[in-house]
């Protein structure tokens, strides 16, 4: 057994870490309040390889392992929760269920644009009415000669403001549940699609929440990914691994706002001492500490299991609920040890609290991640 | 043609340093190690030249030390060195830079550089001793703490910093060895495609008793933290008697009234 990370995945989490320590942390203050991250950034990130990192290299990517694009995450939350759930919505819910459904002359047409970033990839699925209940979708298709056609609307698209490509989902006849469900590629330029708007949001406020109406959204029946019906299952797969890149983001969320109350603790003096010479604060350290480096082992874990090809559902579910949860506790802490200074934007820990929530909420609320993990427990029941 | 480059892995210099268990060196338990900055300047430079003449000149990267500092080796691959050479040594910090010099000239002496790069110093022992001193052993020309590099025709042309903010142009023949200094260029980010690519590269291990055969000529007898500055004094009671004091103070613990 070894904890290391390899030496190449050392290097690959050092070089990340130094990008985003001078092209990444500057911004992330600007990034939150104008509610957007630069496309320059954006460029930057696809040219390092960002977008990418699991994707084969003859399909533009680096063709590294789910280790490797966990650190990736993890690393750019450290700065920026936004600038991590691009990268994350882009590679786990985009590019992954087009590398896994996909046939290889749609990895071929899709896949390229979207590793080197000329495309940002999203995943409709949410409704109004289907949340965590995905399988009451009510986005409909029907064929048409050679081509489907797509109506209904779609809400909550991380991504979706930059129009780039996305795995639609839609029922062919609502009365089949889930397995009237199929998933499509689609072009979000296509006409048909209308941004609706991109929602304000309490944190993450540079990552696009778009809603969307899809109006008789006309895709070639060779945009089908997977066949018809099995979009249901497609869904639930990329969930299941996309929830090991928000556990990533999570703990680099908590490790962000950790390394500043640490250092914060050392030179804010009270009663002429630093406030880390108070019980209470190293208490508070310490159990930071432990939900961080539990939430990091099993996210490590989880995506250990997957590049292995073992089944890593619990873990999965298990490192998204710890890394969250572990996230909106540290980052609340952290506020605590910054006292006032923590409650003003020029900290920054104030970000992150606010941005550690989504956490707890998207790719599977943490109640719905229960419910993965007991019902694993008792399946032979 | 042939370009070598020498690289160091050092601590994190943020890092808190404590004295090893022989008092001659630091402790590196539990300290993040990364490329010294002032080779990473050295790689650059070196991965530029390769470029601008069309990808002929194979780059060799070398460091000396322990099996961690391959993670330096292998960013430098990821940042376009052809290939590695890690002189392994454990005990390479009880090495003084006279035989560090050696065990990289015993090794350079048989593969005809035409061009070696270093930095100007390493960040924790900051001798800037092994470039030139490499330099001299193999009979190259070199110059040190250079800020800007151009090359053609088997002669290198350098801008070095000198005191006062004012620069020199320097021209020198190859074979040549140039020291890097902050500010020659800005260098990339291994991407992640480079870094796999990096995987695949040769990186020869050599052991140092193959290449060393020289004694040390100095050697660090001591590692130690500055002396904790001791609080200040605080006068109380009588004004008069505070003055006093103070004259005392002054006359006893410092030039000012003498």
């Amino acid at each position: 057994m070894d904890f290391e990370l390899s030496q190449d995945h050392k290097v690959l989490r050092d070089s990340v870490r130094e990008f985003v320590e001078h092209e990444v942390k500057p911004i992330a203050r600007q990034i939150d309040e104008e509610h957007m991250i630069p496309d320059a950034l954006v460029a930057k990130m696809a040219d390092l390889g960002l977008l990418g990192s699991y994707l084969p290299e003859e399909l533009g990517g680096a063709g590294m392992d789910l280790l490797s694009y966990i650190l990736v995450v993890e690393e750019v939350s450290k700065a920026c929760a936004s600038s991590g759930v691009l990268i994350s919505a882009h590679t786990s819910l985009c590019c992954g269920p087009i590398l896994s459904f996909g046939n290889e002359e749609q990895q071929r047409r899709w896949l390229p644009d979207l590793t080197s970033g000329r495309s940002i990839g999203c995943f409709l699925l949410t409704e109004p009415d289907a949340g965590s209940d995905a399988g009451s979708i009510k986005t409909s298709y029907r064929r048409e000669g050679d081509d489907f056609v797509i109506t209904g609307s779609k809400i909550f698209i991380t991504n979706g403001g930059y129009r780039g490509t996305g795995i639609v989902f839609a029922t062919s006849d609502r009365s089949l549940k889930h397995k009237g469900i199929s998933a499509f590629i689609v072009d979000l330029t296509t006409p048909g699609v209308e941004v609706l708007r991109n929602e304000e949001k309490m944190g993450i406020r540079g990552s696009y929440t778009t809603a969307f109406a899809l109006d008789q959204v006309r895709v070639p029946a060779a945009n089908l990914l997977g066949r018809e019906g099995e979009g249901f299952k497609i869904a639930m797969d990329t969930l299941n691994g996309g929830r090991i890149g928000i556990a990533a983001q999570a703990l680099g969320i908590a490790e962000g706002a950790f390394e500043r109350a640490l250092a914060y603790s050392k030179v804010r003096k009270q009663f002429g001492a630093p406030i880390c010479d108070n019980q209470a604060i190293q208490f508070k350290l310490a159990d930071m500490h432990a939900r961080i480096e539990g939430a990091r082992l099993v996210t490590y874990r989880a995506a250990w299991l997957k590049d292995a090809g073992k089944n890593y559902t619990l873990d999965s579910a298990l490192s998204k609920m710890l890394a969250s949860e572990a996230a909106t506790f540290v980052t609340k802490e952290a506020i605590q040890i910054h006292g006032g200074y923590g409650f003003i934007c020029d900290y920054e820990v104030e970000r992150m609290y606010r941005d550690a929530k989504i956490t707890e909420i998207y790719e599977g609320t943490n109640e719905v991640q229960r419910v993965v993990i007991s019902k694993l427990l008792l399946a032979d029941r | 043609m042939k370009i070598l480059v020498c690289i160091k892995q050092v601590p994190d210099m943020e890092s808190r340093f404590k004295p090893d268990s022989a008092g001659g060196w630091y402790s590196d338990t539990d300290l993040a190690f990364r490329m010294n900055e002032y080779d990473e300047y050295a790689v650059e430079q070196a991965v530029q030249l390769k470029e601008q003449l069309g990808g002929e000149p194979e780059v060799v990267v070398l460091s000396v030390g322990p099996d961690r500092v391959v993670e330096a080796l292998k960013k430098a691959l990821a940042m376009g060195c052809d290939r590695a050479v890690q002189v392994q040594d454990p005990a390479a910090h009880l090495k003084d830079p006279w035989q560090i010099a050696s065990a990289i000239a015993g090794y350079a002496k048989g593969e005809n550089f035409d061009l070696i790069f270093t930095g100007l110093q390493s960040q924790d022992r900051g001798s800037a001793q092994v470039g030139v001193t490499l330099a001299e052993i193999l009979g190259f020309s070199s110059v040190t703490t250079i800020v800007g590099f151009e090359y053609a025709d088997g002669t290198a042309t350098v801008r070095r910093e000198l005191e006062g903010g004012l620069k020199a142009r320097v021209q020198l023949k190859t074979p040549a060895l140039v020291t890097c200094q902050l500010g020659l260029n800005v260098p990339r980010y291994p991407t992640l495609p480079n870094i796999m690519k990096a995987k695949k590269k040769e990186i020869l291990t050599l052991p140092m008793a193959d290449l060393l055969h020289e004694e040390a000529r100095s050697a660090t007898v001591s590692f130690y933290p500055p002396p904790k500055r001791s609080g200040g004094i605080v006068l109380e009671g009588d004004v008069a008697l505070q003055v006093d004091q103070l004259l005392d103070i002054l006359r006893d613990k410092t030039t000012v009234l003498r």
